[in-house]
């Protein structure tokens, strides 16, 4: 009977690298879940933003370089989507710089947990909070009239596409958390995150830019993937809506992940 | 905060030497306490720079993002900087003062505050003190988003006299911050009174006429912004950039600024009275 | 009543309390405490953590109010008069919280500027206490950078700039090393040859008996002794016999030891027995543990101590009132040794 009991115990320490990740996952979730405080800003202020907006700007989309949209809110949620994963994506990483720095890391390194679990579960938790948020903000929104000329599969791509930049700008967060191991450099990084979000066209079309902000604007990557959005919204689904929503996001996903995953090995190397 | 101390003192106790301690006085002591607060920006650039770079990069980049906003017709003004750069330069003096808030609940955690509170200058120099750094805090930011509003088109409109208003209304919303952040640092001693007092003002500013002018815009703003006292303080750093400075445009800034600071400074005091309790 | 009158002592209380919260979580941090300091004297304050010296010191300096009963403090009302009280008194706290980002000399200015010392003695009055403290070098440093003891030193020179008559040393000494313990005590006595008077908290009973010409212990918000030490000892009377046996054998050994006078509180796997007829009766309590088969594994005398006083008014000994850390049975007596 012992004999039987040694191997069963080898089969029952045999890391799964799904179960695992599946339970960082949990735990980063759990996390966010439990510290309203951290997360209710990226939901309180892109909608207090976008309100505002919808009353400032009501006059403003008639101007010439304005899409023909029926409010300002449809033409603002891409946005505010926008503006609530960048900035929710700083209270994953922190929580990752803050496991460097209490010493949580090292314990998990030190345990037979596979070790892109260890990021890919934070990951996840991103990416669920993203897509959250993304949910949280259309259905919010309909009431105050939001139209989503998509309908439900344009309401699902912009989830998807919610859901991939999370994952995008959480990588390239957890790589600064991982390089610096500090929870003050991650939330010392707003000021960068502020200028990506106001420097594209997440509030105004970049038609009605001009100069030299016209341009940084049109260098922004985050002003496509929102141009995508919007037109799910305020035009309905194309093929071109779609690659600048998703595949965009999709492809700087992969080129993110990888970088983090590099930053990861490389911290692991160092000891 | 009795005058006659000094001569009473000596009465106690039987061995009481001769007090070499004079009455101290409020500005002295204010002073005293500001320049601690303004030297320390030297010392922690690294808390005092984001305070700085965040009004100039909200007022470039309200000015970039908004570019076209001056089209809408009937906007007082044809460059979107003379709009958004007196916004810039009140977020930033707001901070200024709110920073006093967060360097006081660091003092109260860490015990320092005891050390200042058992000395025996006036209590309101615990509140004027720190104003002073403030204020001189502001003063810097109000310049830098000045200087760098003017490098991107920025224009004043009636002159140097447009200018002294901005510095005004930036000053007068620095010292209601100021008051501001210290009393809920007194009532909550920790960092959550820090996560109010930021959120709570931004609240006020944003709830004003910040994007677009009252006549411009529509919906339930409106009526929020047209009774929101900060929209009157706006208009008072914003006249320079606008047009002509007027009595018109003054009067109801000087007010609003004076009515809040009455209120936030009474609101201190009596939490800082709290302290004791 | 302190009102009105001039009291003769530096510091006086009068049922003085202090409660927190209300209802199922009211807390009695201080509850009655009636102290009377005389001019001159170094007074000790001892207790453990939490049991309401610290409470009773931020009321007498005027950082928290009372819920009831009065104090005064270099003759005012500390509730009444708060800022005559300020000015009379100096204070050194137990966390020498002090900014870390300016320099000891900008500390002693800025301390000199509050207590409104006049402007052309700012500059000497600090030198003088950096002298003392024997900070000068360090004058321009950043407190930041001082180590833990420079900064009680900084700390005392702070507390000193306006020449307090009453100085209160809030646990002056807890973590610093022996060495830096020695020079800080000098310091007291020095000051308290000056004519200063001084109440001085702590938890540790050799600094008290070092110190303090009169101390009270405090436990539970009450002051449960106060005298002068060598009185306090003499009251314990008879010395202290504290055995060590296996944990089988308390009971037989509770049983011996019970004959040759009270049971004393001692740590953890060691007994202690007040011995009514004196230290000769040591050599009797051995054979009867021997007879009774109890095998003893360290057996120590002493002489009443502060630590059996605190022991005889609580029903407790002291945690950390003893350097040694090791052996809960060998922990009682290095005092006694003094």
């Amino acid at each position: 009977m012992t004999t039987i009991v040694a191997p069963g115990r080898d089969v029952d320490f045999k890391p799964s690298i799904g179960a695992q990740t599946w339970e960082m996952s949990k735990r980063a979730i759990i996390a966010l879940a439990r510290q309203p405080a951290l997360i209710i800003p990226s939901i309180v202020f892109p909608l207090f933003f976008l309100a505002l907006g919808s009353s400032s700007f009501a006059r403003a989309i008639d101007l010439p370089g304005f899409p023909a949209v029926n409010s300002y809110l449809d033409f603002g949620v891409a946005g505010a989507i926008m503006q609530g994963v960048l900035f929710g994506s700083i209270t994953g990483a922190t929580a990752l710089a803050t496991d460097i720095e209490n010493g949580f890391f090292d314990r998990l390194i030190a345990s037979p947990v596979a070790r892109p679990s260890i990021i890919v579960g934070r990951l996840a938790g991103a990416m669920a909070f993203g897509a959250t948020q993304t949910v949280f903000f259309l259905i919010v929104l309909l009431p105050f009239g939001l139209d989503v000329d998509g309908g439900l599969i344009g309401a699902l791509m912009l989830t998807v596409s919610g859901t991939l930049i999370a994952l995008c700008v959480g990588a390239l967060m957890s790589m600064m958390a991982l390089r610096t191991g500090s929870s003050e450099a991650v939330q010392g990084a707003f000021p960068l995150l502020f200028i990506l979000l106001f420097f594209s066209s997440a509030f105004f079309p970049r038609q009605t830019m001009s100069g030299i902000y016209k341009d940084l604007a049109g260098y922004n990557p985050v002003s496509y993937i929102i141009e995508g959005m919007r037109d799910l919204v305020i035009e309905g689904v194309s093929a071109w809506a779609v690659v600048r929503a998703v595949v965009i996001p999709a492809a700087l996903a992969v080129l993110t992940v990888l970088l983090a995953m590099r930053s990861l090995n490389n911290r692991i190397a160092r000891g | 905060m009795s005058i006659d101390s000094t001569t009473r003192s000596t009465a106690a106790g039987s061995e009481s030497k001769p007090r070499s301690v004079a009455f101290t006085a409020l500005w002295p002591a204010s002073v005293g306490l500001g320049v601690r607060n303004v030297r320390n920006i030297r010392r922690l650039p690294s808390a005092f720079l984001p305070s700085l770079l965040m009004p100039i990069i909200q007022a470039v980049a309200f000015s970039g993002t908004f570019y076209a906003v001056t089209q809408i017709p009937g906007f007082p003004t044809d460059r979107s900087i003379n709009w958004f750069l007196p916004l810039g330069v009140m977020m930033g003096c707001g901070f200024a003062g709110i920073g006093v808030g967060l360097t006081t609940v660091r003092d109260i955690e860490s015990g320092f505050y005891d050390r200042l509170r058992m000395t025996p200058m006036p209590r309101l120099a615990l509140i004027t003190g720190p104003t002073l750094g403030a204020l001189a805090r502001a003063m810097v930011v109000i310049t830098a988003v000045f200087l760098v509003g003017l490098l991107i088109g920025a224009r004043l409109t009636d002159g140097v006299i447009g200018l002294l208003t901005l510095y005004i209304a930036g000053l007068g919303v620095a010292a209601l911050g100021t008051f501001w952040g210290l009393a809920l640092a007194y009532r909550f001693r920790d960092m959550r009174g820090a996560a109010i007092m930021q959120l709570t003002f931004f609240l006020a500013l944003f709830l004003t006429d910040a994007q677009t002018p009252l006549s411009v815009m529509e919906g339930w703003l409106h009526g929020v912004a047209r009774v929101n006292p900060f929209t009157n303080i706006l208009r008072l750093g914003r006249q320079g950039f606008l047009g002509d400075v007027t009595w018109a445009d003054t009067w109801g800034g000087l007010v609003a600024i004076a009515a809040i600071c009455a209120v936030t400074l009474w609101f201190a005091a009596s939490s800082l009275n709290r302290l004791r309790d | 009543m302190l009102k009105g009158m001039p009291p003769s002592a530096p510091i006086v209380t009068d049922g003085l309390q202090r409660y927190f919260g209300s209802g199922d979580d009211l807390v009695k941090a201080v509850d009655g405490v009636d102290l009377e300091v005389k001019s001159g004297e170094v007074f000790g304050f001892l207790g453990p953590n939490g049991a309401g010296k610290s409470t009773t010191v931020r009321m007498l300096t005027t950082l928290l109010r009372p819920t009831g009963g009065s104090a005064a403090v270099a003759g005012y009302d500390i509730v009444d008069q708060p800022n005559q009280v300020r000015r009379n008194i100096g204070v050194a706290l137990q966390d020498a919280a002090i900014d870390p980002l300016m320099t000891g000399a900008e500390l002693l200015q800025l301390q000199a500027v509050l207590y409104g010392l006049p402007r052309s003695q700012h500059q000497a009055k600090a030198s003088e206490l950096l002298e003392r403290v024997g900070l000068t070098a360090a004058a321009d440093r950043r407190v930041g950078t001082y180590s833990g003891g420079m900064r009680r030193r900084l700390d005392l020179a702070l507390s000193l700039i306006h020449e307090p008559s009453v100085l209160f040393l809030d646990e002056p000494t807890t973590g610093l090393d022996p060495l830096s313990r020695m020079n800080l005590w000098e310091e007291i006595r020095r000051l308290n040859n000056d004519g200063t008077t001084v109440l001085l908290t702590t938890q540790y009973l050799e600094e008290a008996d070092q110190l303090a010409e009169r101390i009270a212990i405090i436990d539970q918000g009450v002051i449960v002794r106060e005298g002068e030490p060598e009185a306090l000892k003499a009251g314990v009377g008879c010395p202290t016999l504290f055995v060590s046996v296996g944990p089988d054998e308390v009971d037989a050994a509770t049983q011996v030891l019970g004959r040759f006078g009270d049971l004393r509180p001692s740590n953890e796997g060691t007994l202690g027995v007040g011995l009514l007829q004196g230290p000769g009766e040591v050599s009797n309590v051995v054979r009867r543990l021997d007879e009774a088969g109890v095998a003893v594994s360290n057996l120590e005398l002493h002489e009443p101590s502060l630590d059996d006083v605190f022991a005889e008014a609580t029903g407790y000994r002291l945690e950390g009132a003893e350097e040694s850390p090791d052996g809960a049975a060998t922990a009682p007596h290095e005092m006694s040794d003094e």
